[in-house]
């Protein structure tokens, strides 16, 4: 999911009972956020078998961006004012998107000047029913404290590369679309908070194991937390193992495929054998998951780098939906002829 | 006879008189004689099926009973006369061309079938159907596309799959094609849409669990055989563990726009008790866009040159 | 895509929280920016898929032909957690379809906006709080 990284307002939503993200130094690889002062010590039930339990739907709903925007250059946090600016926005922009209204009215450029990026199509599609979270962070990335990706010098310029040709091309085959748009995946990476209906995740817990279902592509991770060693398969989702830490939930992912020359709508979450991913899930209060990642990956990110992301559980009896993308893709073939007839106007016109 | 090798003997009679029923009982609670085997509880006192499970058998290649075949596309086999210069033709229909390289790999192998009766009652529009369908299976049939298998096919298609029990719901993880369906343990309300896995409620009855599937799309098959559905079909499952290694898992099959009434499937799964066994990825989407879309783009990434 | 566009929204004192756009879509590749479609046709079927719904419409022309053109839409999946349901939108309906046409000409196109005759938005609000289903839990089949 490509981010466009905008002007972005965050807050201390104390009201919804979310806890805040203060940012303590960041040492490489380390989970950066630890609860404010506000934040009680909250104790998530147990499973019956006496896991913690995180279980049900949960959904990222806020709106900060990977990356820190450079209109909050060298800013962590976003100040009080700012903050409530932002949720009564927010607050606005919902009851206009339930009232019918597009454009700037509910937080989407207008027709006329954007005709086709961010408007696609009416906003009914995706709203989810309640109003967005504000969160005081100005970028889900704590480490590097620049709250920007590390790139190496050539996946800065692949990055450069696949926003500079999404949706101008070339796409002369099924290889040229980004893996999203093949039904294949959009990686593990992003998979906690990402997703093209708004990132829906299901956890489920049995003994030994914990399972997320994330909504988009069906991607499954069934991640055992008994204890066991990584078993060495390559996957397009690694190999993680899991355990738990207290009340927090620790898993450790390698052995990725190397799927570094196919088109990703996001660099950062391409699989390559070298990928190690370090995620640490701790439930903070009934409505809130905060989800730690640490990337490293040698031949993408000069140095690992650490994001934490706010979750939210959605209410009880809230399902996801069966995910089946490949099975009617008309995009691809519909894309494709696209080009055919773009490259056959092309040769008439010689 | 002294009584431990009355008692030994007695263990293993009941053995016999269990296996020997396998096909033609399916376990209950309430059976008489021999007990029952039960399934060690899960923390909130379900029986525990949690693990990961195989059919073995070659109910997905067809789910009647067959004779081996030389291949899952066929063409007719040439007449007996009117060849000149062949002193004699095959008797059986040749492997289609397509499919003509994979040698045996590519052929069918024989199997009892999985079926109640081994007849499928399909209305005559339908038997007409699925005589069409298994000739056009290269071109008709979804596990070839990676398209989710449905169910029960994904049940005996030929990777394990696991099944993780919590107690709201219960989930079953398919490898093909990364299929999963949740098996709603609780009050759950009406699926908003069709779906290829359809929507799926359970309750336990004793030590059997009871599945029922509704709202599905026509789009599935049975097997590599061309049986096929609507979409009004209804599937209830049962599965009931005969041993610490065996579930029996029982199908019955209703759809009233095909068949011409209800009808059954059963057949044993296999636990796979390997250590620290896990479900593997079979991302097969990948695997068959050359298939699919080779063909649509300027180029085609086989060969690099352009389309015509 | 970092820093001019920020720079320049925030030159219009416009606080806009960050927008998912429609990722996933090479829209460009696949309609004509140059080529727009606004039409009017009875709903033939639909397809309630990921990550795009498809509605297939009958367009009729003014020279009495029916013309049928595929539709394309958004995810449903946020729509069915707000309440409704492949039932929602039956057939026969008529709406107005304003977007762009395929690059390579056929009878297809993205329904940028989709309204009834009366300039209503299909899908306008949610069907109770933005619980999931809600008033359907409960109901047995």
């Amino acid at each position: 999911m490509r981010y466009r990284s905008v002007a972005v307002g965050l807050t201390l939503a104390a009201a919804s009972g979310i806890a805040a993200f203060a940012l303590t130094s960041a040492a490489a690889g380390n989970s950066a956020a630890a609860p404010a002062s506000e934040a009680k010590n909250w104790t998530p039930a147990r499973t019956a078998w006496g896991d913690p339990d995180f279980q049900g739907v949960w959904r990222y709903e806020a709106a900060i961006a990977l990356e820190r925007p450079s209109r909050f250059a060298g800013r962590e946090l976003l100040t009080d004012e700012e903050v409530a600016r932002s949720e009564q926005q927010e607050k606005e922009q919902e009851s206009k998107r339930l009232a019918g209204e597009e454009g700037e009215a509910v937080g989407r450029r207008s027709v006329a000047e954007s005709p086709i990026r961010g408007n696609e199509y009416n906003s009914f599609w995706q709203d989810h029913g309640r109003p967005r979270k504000v969160y005081r962070q100005t970028s889900l990335i704590t480490d590097p404290r620049d709250g920007q990706i590390p790139y190496t010098p050539d996946a800065q310029k692949a990055d450069a590369r696949t926003a500079a040709r999404y949706g101008v091309g070339p796409y002369e085959s099924y290889l040229d679309p980004d893996t999203g748009e093949r039904c294949l995946t959009d990686g593990v990476t992003g998979m906690m908070w990402q997703g093209p209906n708004g990132g829906h995740n299901r956890i489920v817990q049995s003994p030994g194991y914990v399972t997320i279902l994330h909504e988009e592509y069906r991607d499954r991770r069934i991640i055992p937390v008994d204890g066991r060693p990584h078993n060495g398969i390559r996957q397009w989702f690694g190999d993680a193992v899991g355990r738990w830490d207290g009340d927090t939930l620790v898993v450790d992912t390698t052995n990725f495929v190397d799927r570094t020359n196919y088109e990703w709508a996001s660099i950062w979450t391409r699989p390559s054998e070298t990928l190690h991913l370090v995620e640490r899930f701790r439930r903070t209060d009934a409505d809130t998951l905060e989800y730690t990642i640490t990337v490293e990956d040698p031949q993408t990110f000069v140095k690992p780098w650490t994001a934490v992301i706010p979750i939210s559980r959605l209410p009880d009896g809230t399902q996801i939906f069966e995910y089946a993308c490949h099975e009617g893709n008309y995009a691809m073939p519909n894309l494709l002829s696209g080009a055919r007839a773009e490259a056959g106007k092309k040769a008439a016109s010689r | 006879m002294p009584t431990p090798l009355r008692r030994a003997l007695i263990v293993i009679a009941a053995a016999v008189a269990v296996g020997g029923a396998v096909w033609t009982q399916v376990p209950s609670t309430s059976r008489g004689g021999d007990d029952p085997y039960k399934a060690p509880r899960t923390a909130d006192g379900k029986p525990d099926f949690s693990g990961v499970w195989q059919a073995l058998n070659t109910a997905n290649y067809d789910i009647q009973a067959h004779a081996a075949r030389p291949a899952l596309a066929l063409i007719p086999a040439p007449p007996r006369t009117g060849i000149a210069g062949l002193g004699r033709a095959t008797p059986i229909d040749l492997p289609a061309p397509a499919v003509r390289p994979l040698g045996a790999v590519g052929a069918v192998p024989a199997g009892e079938g999985v079926v109640e009766g081994n007849e499928i009652p399909y209305q005559p529009w339908a038997a007409a159907q699925k005589k069409e369908n298994l000739e056009h299976w290269l071109e008709r049939d979804p596990e070839i596309k990676c398209f989710m298998p449905g169910v029960p096919r994904a049940t005996y298609m030929p990777y394990p799959f696991q099944i993780l029990q919590s107690s709201d719901v219960i989930l079953m993880a398919y490898e093909f094609a990364g299929a999963t369906r949740t098996i709603h343990m609780n009050s759950v309300g009406n699926s908003p849409s069709q779906s290829w896995m359809g929507w799926s409620r359970g309750h336990w009855e004793g030590e059997t669990l009871v599945v029922d599937v509704t709202d599905f799309n026509d789009s599935t098959w049975f097997d590599r055989a061309g049986n096929f559905h609507s979409d009004a079909l209804h599937i209830v499952e049962r599965y009931t563990a005969v041993s610490p290694y065996h579930l029996m898992y029982e199908v019955t099959v209703e759809d009233p726009k095909v068949f011409t009434r209800p009808w059954k499937m059963q057949m044993p799964l296999y636990r796979r008790f390997e250590k620290d066994k896990r479900i593997l990825e079979y991302k097969c989407v990948e695997f068959v866009e050359e298939a699919l879309y080779g063909h649509l783009g300027v180029i085609d990434p086989a060969t690099g040159r352009a389309n015509k | 895509m970092r820093t001019k566009l920020t720079v320049w929204l925030a030159g219009l004192g416009i606080v806009i929280a960050c927008v998912p756009v429609w990722a996933h879509h090479a829209f460009a590749a696949e309609f004509d920016a140059k080529k727009p479609i606004k039409l009017r046709g009875t709903i033939a079927k639909m397809e309630w898929i990921n990550p795009h719904t498809w509605i297939h419409i009958d367009v009729k022309k003014p020279n009495g032909k029916v013309e049928r053109w595929m539709i394309e839409g958004g995810p449903p999946n946020a729509l069915y957690r707000r309440g409704f349901t492949k039932d929602s939108l039956p057939l026969g309906i008529e709406i107005v379809v304003e977007g762009f046409q395929a690059k390579d000409g056929s009878m297809r196109g993205n329904g940028r906006d989709l309204t009834f005759p009366d300039g209503r938005k299909l899908f306008l609000g949610s069907s109770g709080t933005g619980a999931p289903l809600d008033g359907r839990e409960g109901k047995e089949r």
